[in-house]
């Protein structure tokens, strides 16, 4: 979509508006089933000019090449850091959908957006923050080296908080109380959290007293999703510009 | 009375085996725990951080509200399920039942599964009501399902693991159907006591006491239930009222501390056990140690979690799960079985040959089979498929039909062998452990390879049902009542299969999605390959199985029969596990380990009169098909573009379906 293609149809539409969010969904695009399993009957109903996914998730690709041409996005497989493998590879769509303006256009925006987001946090007092996803109210998601979020925040010359080891996904499950590693640091939490744990988290006496949320350090920006490509990065970078 | 129960001779030399037995554990947990405090804060600040902690010390912070209240709600939790144990073994007289075994874990979860995915707003102000509820209705499920068989052993055991598999099948489906939204419920499911807060410690505590308090006041008419109910009723006791009351209270135990912790499986079964080996005899006794007990074995295995040499923590509730399930398998030999004399009987239904209704059917399967293939939903709604359309379309449909014919044809066709073999009604594949054994199979080589191709996964999904027939055979060979412990043998199988699986879930590979799916059997996957070996099967089994007619006759007649009509009784059965155990295993492996399908055809084929052994066998296989293959095209269509798994579906029917049978059964 960043490359100005609408598709006719994405896996788990509902998910996408929730934990994506941009770029919108255009109006007409159809849900396909879930992200495990697309329906294979739908997509061919469809006749799609090319079907694009990414590796890692254990989808066997034959059936989908009996339907379209396939073009797959290889995230997170280890070769080259997410945010460039990012660019690389909507270059590579961008040549596969005769886009390569586009894709270039993209590279550039993505850019000109971290360094704005940049200049506006350079305005500030430099201090280390941390990247959290919060599913319920003992465990946070942390994200560090290796994640697309660890290269944003290295162009945006932030230091991450977070130094603890991570997984092939560049990020670490753990107990909240782990958070007392990083100090009085700022902790960006990412949305959705359900309104529940919110709740439940802020009953918690741990959480109230971890020296990051004692001292007000801890702000909630809207989704920006972590295994996303440019778009999702851009995303993520504006936001923090504007905490 | 109460003095003639309650000693016995050496009584005093058992209390200090028991001290040492819980103490022991007790001990070591006790000396973990101070390494740990020690490595966290020096000794002469622990009594500051405990009253007045410096918060802006991360040390008192980490000290007062993570370390210490980890270890008091492990104690808590422990101490809490050791005494629904022994309340539940009590008012069920039996020494297996147990949150997990009876069902209330399972209910607990699928409400605040539910409750978490569609009614947030319900969990605000915590879980524990809605845990309750849910665990209430599943227990009052299987002690309906167990009241008319005068609460025999077997018949809770086997209500509880219907219930339970429902319940899963139930929450398995939706977690898949809102993976985004799941995290937290992977995260709760597993059983994890870290703590964020004293919150969850001052809520548990009162409930504790006032529990505590309940149960103590119940244990004069407990302990009468000892007697025969028609014996405690003239001693003026209502025994239902007692169990009910007594039910309650374990029931609000073990559902606060799913609420409060996730699941948490056989502490409650082990806490009893060892204050029993230990020489606990009297009820009173076993209500004062298996609290201790229980709290000792939770807190010491929460703390060996922590000082395993894994990347991430493996939850204690898994742990527990692991460590339990063995300890099934040393309960067998010693469990009191009631003779039930119900179990060879089958229901006098009017008789039929049969062979005249096998070519209707047969028709009606080929009808139903062209319909599946053409008929679907598009992006326009319902449509019947074109020639040409088909032609694109039978590649996509023709191998999940396929494999659901086949899977459905081999699941029915070892639950039949397995019913007539060993007389026992309730047997089946998916109760008897051999799915959970292929699935365990399957699982360890997806654990410890990083390529996972079918055939291996086929291979170690063989060796797994295998192994687990090996492992359950003897427990059931031995034993006069065969067919029971071989029952519960399985139990203990397919409980350390669904452990091990939520290790593996919890463990968040990438594959996982992969994994999950086929866990609920999916047939998504299936490949012109995967038709063609399960269809490959089915038939050499449909081939084959004929020629055993004449044991599965004879061996419904029970043992004496059998051999004096000089049927050689070992060879029979090692040639009939085998014939159960190949199909099973293939099966699993394209449709999912809990699908009831072999539990089901054979009952529903004998309710439609095809009594005798070969017709039995050729009906249930094509209503196993039949069953399969509607489940597959309902899957595929009832929430289009999203798709449900077969095998989900198949269970989500078949388990209330097989508690009907249940119900009927008891009069």
């Amino acid at each position: 979509m960043s490359l100005g293609i609408m598709p006719i149809a994405v896996a788990d539409a509902e998910g996408y508006r929730d934990w994506v969010a941009a770029p919108e969904l255009p109006a007409g695009c159809l849900d396909l089933g879930s992200r495990g399993e697309p329906n294979l009957e739908l997509l061919m109903e469809l006749k799609p000019d090319l079907i694009t996914g990414a590796y890692g998730f254990g989808l066997d690709p034959t059936p989908f090449m009996r339907i379209a041409a396939l073009h797959m996005v290889p995230f997170y497989d280890g070769t080259e850091a997410p945010y460039r493998q990012a660019e690389n590879e909507s270059l590579k769509l961008g040549q596969k959908l005769g886009r390569e303006v586009e894709a270039e256009r993209l590279i550039q925006q993505t850019a000109a957006t971290i360094a704005e987001a940049r200049r506006r946090l350079a305005l500030q007092a430099k201090h280390p923050l941390a990247v959290v996803s919060m599913f319920d109210d003992r465990h946070v998601r942390v994200y560090g080296k290796g994640s697309l979020l660890q290269d944003v925040l290295d162009l945006l010359d932030i230091t991450n908080a977070w130094t603890g080891p991570t997984d092939s996904w560049g990020f670490a499950m753990m107990g909240i109380e782990e958070l007392v590693a990083i100090g009085e640091a700022r902790v960006v939490s990412l949305d959705p959290i359900p309104p529940h744990v919110k709740i439940r988290i802020e009953q918690s006496s741990l959480w109230a007293n971890l020296p990051c949320v004692k001292a007000g350090n801890v702000v909630t920006i809207p989704p920006a999703w972590p295994f996303g490509g440019l778009a999702s990065a851009a995303r993520f970078a504006s936001f923090l510009g504007q905490v | 009375m109460q003095s003639t129960a309650g000693s016995h001779p050496g009584s005093d030399g058992r209390v200090w085996l028991l001290a040492a037995l819980v103490g022991i554990p007790a001990l070591l947990a006790a000396s973990l725990t101070f390494a740990g405090l020690l490595r966290l804060l020096p000794v002469d600040m622990w009594w500051q951080a405990l009253g007045s902690a410096d918060f802006t010390d991360p040390r008192q912070l980490l000290f007062r509200h993570a370390f210490l209240p980890r270890v008091a709600v492990s104690v808590l939790a422990g101490a809490a399920l050791g005494l629904a144990g022994v309340l539940l073994q009590q008012v069920l007289r039996n020494p297996l039942a147990e949150p997990t075994t009876i069902g209330t874990n399972a209910g607990a979860s699928v409400a605040l599964t539910i409750a978490t995915l569609y009614a947030p707003w319900m969990l605000e102000q915590g879980r524990e009501w809605v845990a309750l509820a849910g665990g209430a209705l599943t227990t009052l499920v299987v002690f309906a399902l167990a009241r008319g068989r005068s609460f025999s052993p077997i018949a809770i055991i086997i209500g509880g693991l219907v219930v339970s598999l429902t319940c899963s099948s139930a929450s398995s489906m939706l977690m898949a159907a809102n993976r985004e939204y799941s995290a937290e419920l992977f995260i709760w499911q597993s059983g994890s006591l870290v703590q964020n807060g004293d919150a969850v410690l001052f809520k548990l505590a009162p409930w504790l006491v006032l529990s505590g308090i309940a149960s103590f006041l119940l244990i004069r008419p407990l302990r009468l239930l000892d007697l025969s109910d028609e014996s405690a009723a003239s001693l003026g006791t209502r025994p239902i009222v007692t169990r009910l009351a007594g039910m309650a209270v374990a029931v609000a135990l073990s559902a606060l501390v799913v609420a409060a912790v996730g699941v948490i499986s056989f502490v409650a079964l082990a806490a009893p056990a060892l204050a029993r080996l230990a020489g606990a005899r009297t009820l009173r006794q076993r209500m004062v140690w298996a609290p201790f007990a229980g709290a000792a074995l939770l807190w010491l295995t929460d703390r060996l979690v922590q000082i395993l040499p894994f990347a991430s923590e493996i939850p204690a509730g898994t742990a527990t799960a692991f460590l339990g399930a063995p300890l099934l398998f040393l309960l067998l030999p010693k469990m009191r079985t009631t003779p039930e004399g119900d179990g060879a009987v089958p229901p006098a239904v009017r008789r039929r040959n049969g062979w005249a209704w096998l070519l209707p059917a047969f028709i009606a399967t080929t009808v139903l089979l062209c319909v599946v293939l053409v008929l679907g939903r598009g992006a326009d709604g319902w449509y019947w498929a074109s020639t040409t359309e088909l032609a694109n379309l039978l590649p996509l449909r023709a191998p999940r039909v396929v494999v659901a014919l086949s899977a459905g044809v081999m699941l029915a066709l070892a639950g039949t062998l397995m019913q007539r073999m060993t007389g026992n009604p309730m047997a089946a594949p998916e109760v008897l452990g051999i799915s959970g054994g292929a699935s365990l199979g399957a699982l360890l080589l997806f654990v410890m390879t990083s390529d996972f191709n079918r055939p291996a996964m086929l291979a170690a999904g063989l060796v797994g049902a295998m192994a687990s027939l090996a492992l359950i055979s003897p427990t059931g060979n031995r034993q006069a009542l065969a067919p029971d412990r071989l029952l519960l043998a399985g139990v203990a199988v397919a409980t350390m299969a669904s452990a091990f699986s939520a290790v593996v879930l919890a463990g968040g590979d990438p594959r996982l999605d992969t994994l999950i799916a086929w866990l609920s059997g999916s047939t998504y996957t299936a490949t012109v390959a995967d038709a063609a070996i399960a269809a490959v099967t089915a038939i050499l089994l449909l081939a084959i199985v004929p020629l055993t007619a004449r044991w599965l006759e004879i061996l419904p007649l029970g043992e004496a029969t059998t051999r004096a009509l000089g049927l050689g009784l070992d060879r029979a059965r090692v040639i009939l596990l085998v014939l159960v155990s190949v199909p099973t295993a293939v099966a699993t492996l394209v449709i999912g380990p809990l699908s009831f399908v072999g539990l089901m055809a054979p009952h529903m084929a004998r309710m439609l009169g095809f009594q005798r052994a070969l017709p039995q066998l050729f009906a249930s296989a094509l209503l196993g098909g039949l069953i399969l293959v509607s489940a597959d095209w309902a899957g595929r269509m009832l929430i289009f573009p999203w798709q449900i798994p077969a095998g989900l579906l198949a269970a989500l029917v078949g388990g209330p379906y097989f508690m009907v049978l249940m119900w009927k059964r008891r009069q």
